[in-house]
């Protein structure tokens, strides 16, 4: 017997060892939101993290030269269109006075730079240098100065991980911005798409979208991009908008994290809504 | 003990670490080489198909827990590609595959499994052609991997590394 069983794993001990480590992976893939997976993670790209941030800012010493060139132009257009807001605002904030409404665009801000990115055609993230002691949770969208970049998917104590808008896994609610229509955007592992859009709902190439306040994530509206592409579905009876990002994904080096996270009391609110029908 | 076992856990964080900060310069319409792929082929056809198997395995879930990717789908796709590379690894092939253009072949045939089987777990997508989809997340990084790997065959130490460890 015991020499049958040498004789089997001698013969096929290759096979048995893939089909373990097979299971294994298997097994660890159903238990991505397990608390203990998450915490394994968040130790390890936290530990690894602070190592590659010292070598990404070595090789970014050469592109920040140029960087600062359009920085300086873009300061230059905010500065002037600042001061145009400020009219505009002394006049919004009269109106708003006017209405009683209660301004609520003060959005806390916390700065990160992006220490490393993980580039595949399905699973963009990248890694930035802002973690639990800066008080980002996940959920927190993150935005570069031209628009959305995407949402914070882990954190350690000194960096987080985001999925970037090229991730299959993030799917957003957004709009059109000129007629304020909502549909649900994804990556498709090519194209940023609008999907299930009814062949009615009126998208025009260069139309601007934005993420949707009907999404418990984004607070108000972050610019994602202008529609590229309008096709029509298999079925005819849909369009897949494609979406041109603004802030392209593989170039992007700082950003900033909006301090707030998905609104239970919203989720909350609704859900109950739901229940009581 | 063998310095063997402990020669992939060297290599595995010089190359990704340019695997994670240099490499995403050099992609190509967001097609990157997956240098951590031609480090599991070298290391399946080197020390044989059991070596090559687990160091993807390792590798995998290494990179699984570092990248943010679902943890397990480096892992599962990295160790059928170094399995499948062990079956260019014998005495009397192991020269052939590893010191010749070969190996670019090699690397180009586990890279398709591996992209392919990565892909599994991320795209599927009623919407997109099936050939197309192929193309995009398969073929065109197993092709840029495998010349990117041709770096392997034409650094001039590699004979000298490898015949010391053996």
């Amino acid at each position: 017997m015991f020499r049958l069983l040498s004789y089997v794993w001698n013969r096929f001990k290759e096979y048995f060892i893939l089909i373990v480590i097979v299971l294994i992976s298997l097994t660890l893939l159903t238990q991505n939101n397990n608390p203990q997976i998450q915490k394994v993670r968040a130790f390890a790209f936290g530990s690894f993290a602070a190592v590659t941030s010292v070598f990404y800012d070595m090789l970014n010493i050469t592109q920040l030269k140029n960087e600062n060139n359009v920085l300086r132009k873009v300061n230059a257009e905010l500065m002037l269109k600042l001061s145009q807001l400020r009219e505009q605002g002394i006049i919004n904030r009269e109106l708003k006075g006017m209405l009683a409404l209660k301004d609520t665009t003060s959005l806390p801000l916390t700065a990160a730079t992006v220490v490393s990115k993980s580039l595949s055609l399905t699973q963009n993230t990248i890694t930035i240098d802002a973690g639990k002691t800066k008080g980002i949770k996940p959920g927190m969208p993150v935005i570069s100065y031209k628009g959305l970049v995407g949402i914070i998917q882990t954190c350690s104590d000194n960096f987080s991980i985001a999925r970037t808008l090229k991730n299959v896994d993030l799917k957003i609610t957004v709009k059109n911005e000129k007629n304020r229509l909502n549909g649900i955007m994804k990556w498709n592992g090519e194209n940023l798409v609008i999907i299930d859009v009814p062949r009615t709902y009126d998208f025009d190439i260069g139309d601007r979208i934005v993420t949707s306040e009907e999404s418990s994530i984004f607070p108000v509206p972050i610019p994602v991009g202008v529609v590229s592409k309008i096709e029509e579905e298999r079925t005819g009876l849909m369009n897949i908008i494609q979406v041109e990002p603004f802030e392209e994904v593989l170039t992007v080096e700082h950003v900033f994290v909006i301090m707030l996270v998905e609104s239970d009391e919203k989720n909350n609110l609704e859900l109950n809504f739901y229940r009581k029908r | 003990m063998k310095l063997k076992y402990f020669i992939p856990l060297i290599i595995f964080f010089p190359v990704v670490i340019i695997q994670l900060t240099l490499v995403p310069f050099i992609s190509i319409q967001e097609v990157v080489p997956d240098l951590l792929l031609i480090a599991v082929v070298y290391f399946s056809i080197a020390y044989g198909q059991i070596f090559g198997t687990i160091t993807g395995a390792s590798y995998g879930l290494l990179f699984d827990l570092i990248s943010g990717n679902l943890v397990g789908s480096s892992m599962l796709s990295k160790t059928i590609a170094g399995f499948v590379a062990g079956y260019f690894s014998s005495e009397t092939k192991r020269d052939q595959y590893l010191y010749t253009y070969s190996f670019t072949i090699v690397v180009f045939l586990s890279g398709l499994i591996d992209a392919v089987i990565f892909s599994f777990f991320s795209v599927i997508d009623f919407n997109t052609n099936f050939l197309m989809a192929l193309f995009n997340h398969a073929l065109l990084p197993s092709i840029y991997t495998s010349i990117i790997s041709i770096l392997v065959v034409i650094v001039p130490y590699k004979r000298t590394f490898l015949s010391e460890e053996r």
